[in-house]
C-alpha cells in the first residue's frame, strides 16, 4: 500500500501544502481506512481508534509542509499514525495483562471459524505485544523502528514478538515444541 | 535432541545474520519437525495480513478539520502579533539610527496599520466565532473558499518574513492589503448571512 492509493497524490499534496482544507480533505479520504485499521488493529476499542484517526490527520493537516517526499507518502502517515497508536495505549494504560476481553473479542467476531480464532488470538495479547506482532509481521516495521517509536530496545521488540507467537501458537491450537 | 525455539524461529524469518543462525539452519535442514513449525509461523503472519480491513463507523473529517482550522486561526493570530512587534522594532531602528538602506518610514507606518487592521477583522471573526455556528451551504461555500485564499496568503506571507532580505516592504505590504480585503469579505459573509437571519 503507498500513495496510488491517491491517483493525483503530487498534486493534491501541493496544493495541501499551500493550506487547501479541500486538498486536505482529499488525503483524509484516501488514507483514513488504513490509518483506522492499523490504529483499530493497536488499539483495544474502536472510540480510540478513531481518536488515533483524528490525532494522526491533525497532525498531517499541520505538518505536511514538512513532508519531504523522500519516501512514499503512506510510509509517512503510517509512521505518524503508528506513533499517535503507541501514545495512546501509553497514555490509557490499559492493563497489560494477556487477559481474554470477551466484550470486546465479541463485538469483532466474523463470519468465519478461522478469521474468529485469529481476530481473538489477536485480542487475547497485550497492548505492547499485539502493537509489536502488529508493525512488525503486517506492516513491515523493523524491531530497530518499532523500538524507536515505542522508546524502547530492539531487544525488547525481539522478545515481545517471540513470547506472543508462543502464545498465539498455543491459543490457536498448535502446541509448541518443548 | 534440542528443537529451535521461538526465538531462534523469529531470528531464521529477519533480513541478515544473527549469531546463531547458521547453527539454526543446520538444525532445520535435518528436522521436519522445526521446518513444519517454521511453516506454520510463516502461515500465521500469512493469515495476519489477510484479516479483513476495519473501517470508522462514523466522520472524523469534519471535526478534524474544524480543529485544523481553529489551530490555525491561533496561529495565524500569534504570527500577526509577532511580525507586528518585529515592524515596530524595524520601524524604531529606522528612526534612530536613520539609515538610509533602511525601510521607506511612510511604508512601514502604512504596514503597521495594515497588519493593526487585520489583527481587528480577525479578532471579530473570532468573536463571531463561526467554527460554532451552523451556516448554510452557500455561505459556508464562500467562506471556506476566502479561508483557503487567507491561508494561501498567510504561506506567502510567512515565507516573505523568512526571507526578509529579498521581500521588500512593498511586496509585504501588497500581501497585508490583500490579506485584509479577504478578512474584510470574510467578515461580511459572516455579518450579512448573520444580519439577513435576524442572529
Amino acid at each position: 500500500m503507498d500513495s496510488s492509493l491517491l491517483t493525483n497524490a503530487e498534486a493534491v499534496v501541493s496544493r495541501a501544502r499551500s493550506g487547501d482544507t479541500e486538498a486536505l480533505g482529499e488525503l483524509f479520504r484516501a488514507f483514513e481506512v488504513p490509518v483506522y485499521n492499523l490504529a483499530r488493529r493497536i488499539c483495544r476499542t474502536t472510540e480510540d481508534a478513531e481518536d488515533v484517526l483524528q490525532e494522526t490527520f491533525f497532525e498531517v493537516c499541520k505538518s505536511i509542509g514538512r513532508y519531504r517526499e523522500e519516501g512514499s507518502l503512506w510510509g509517512w502517515i503510517r509512521t505518524i499514525a503508528a506513533s499517535k497508536a503507541l501514545m495512546r495505549l501509553r497514555r490509557n494504560k490499559y492493563r497489560d495483562t494477556d487477559e481474554l476481553y470477551d466484550e470486546v473479542v465479541g463485538s469483532r467476531r466474523e463470519d468465519t471459524a478461522l478469521r474468529m480464532d485469529l481476530e481473538a488470538a489477536l485480542e487475547r495479547l497485550s497492548e505492547t505485544s499485539r502493537a509489536v506482532v502488529w508493525l512488525h509481521d503486517v506492516e513491515g516495521y523493523t524491531h530497530e523502528e518499532i523500538a524507536n517509536m515505542m522508546g524502547k530496545t530492539p531487544s525488547f521488540s525481539k522478545s515481545q514478538l517471540s513470547r506472543a507467537h508462543a502464545r498465539l501458537r498455543g491459543w490457536l491450537g498448535e502446541e509448541m515444541t518443548p | 535432541m534440542n528443537h529451535l525455539n521461538m526465538d531462534a524461529l523469529l531470528s531464521l524469518r529477519e533480513p541478515g545474520v544473527e549469531p546463531g543462525d547458521a547453527a539454526a539452519r543446520e538444525h532445520l535442514d535435518g528436522c521436519p519437525q522445526c521446518q513444519g513449525e517454521l511453516h506454520r509461523l510463516h502461515q500465521r503472519v500469512a493469515r495476519f495480513k489477510a484479516l479483513p480491513t476495519l473501517s470508522p463507523a462514523r466522520d472524523r473529517w469534519p471535526e478534524t478539520r474544524a480543529r485544523f482550522k481553529a489551530d490555525r486561526q491561533r496561529r495565524r493570530a500569534r504570527m500577526v502579533g509577532f511580525t507586528g512587534l518585529a515592524t515596530a522594532a524595524t520601524v524604531a531602528a529606522f528612526l534612530v539610527v536613520g539609515d538610509i538602506s533602511r525601510p521607506d518610514p511612510i511604508e512601514a507606518e502604512q504596514l503597521t496599520q495594515m497588519m493593526e487592521q487585520s489583527q481587528v477583522l480577525e479578532g471579530a471573526i473570532n468573536d463571531y466565532n463561526p467554527e460554532g455556528r451552523v451556516l448554510d451551504g452557500r455561505t459556508a461555500r464562500i467562506a471556506g473558499e476566502l479561508e483557503d485564499r487567507i491561508a494561501r496568503l498567510d504561506r506567502e506571507l510567512e515565507m516573505a518574513e523568512l526571507q526578509q532580505q529579498q521581500a521588500t516592504d512593498q511586496d509585504l505590504l501588497r500581501l497585508w492589503r490583500e490579506r485584509v480585503g479577504l478578512l474584510d469579505a470574510l467578515v461580511d459573509v459572516h455579518v450579512t448571512r448573520a444580519s439577513n437571519a435576524g442572529l
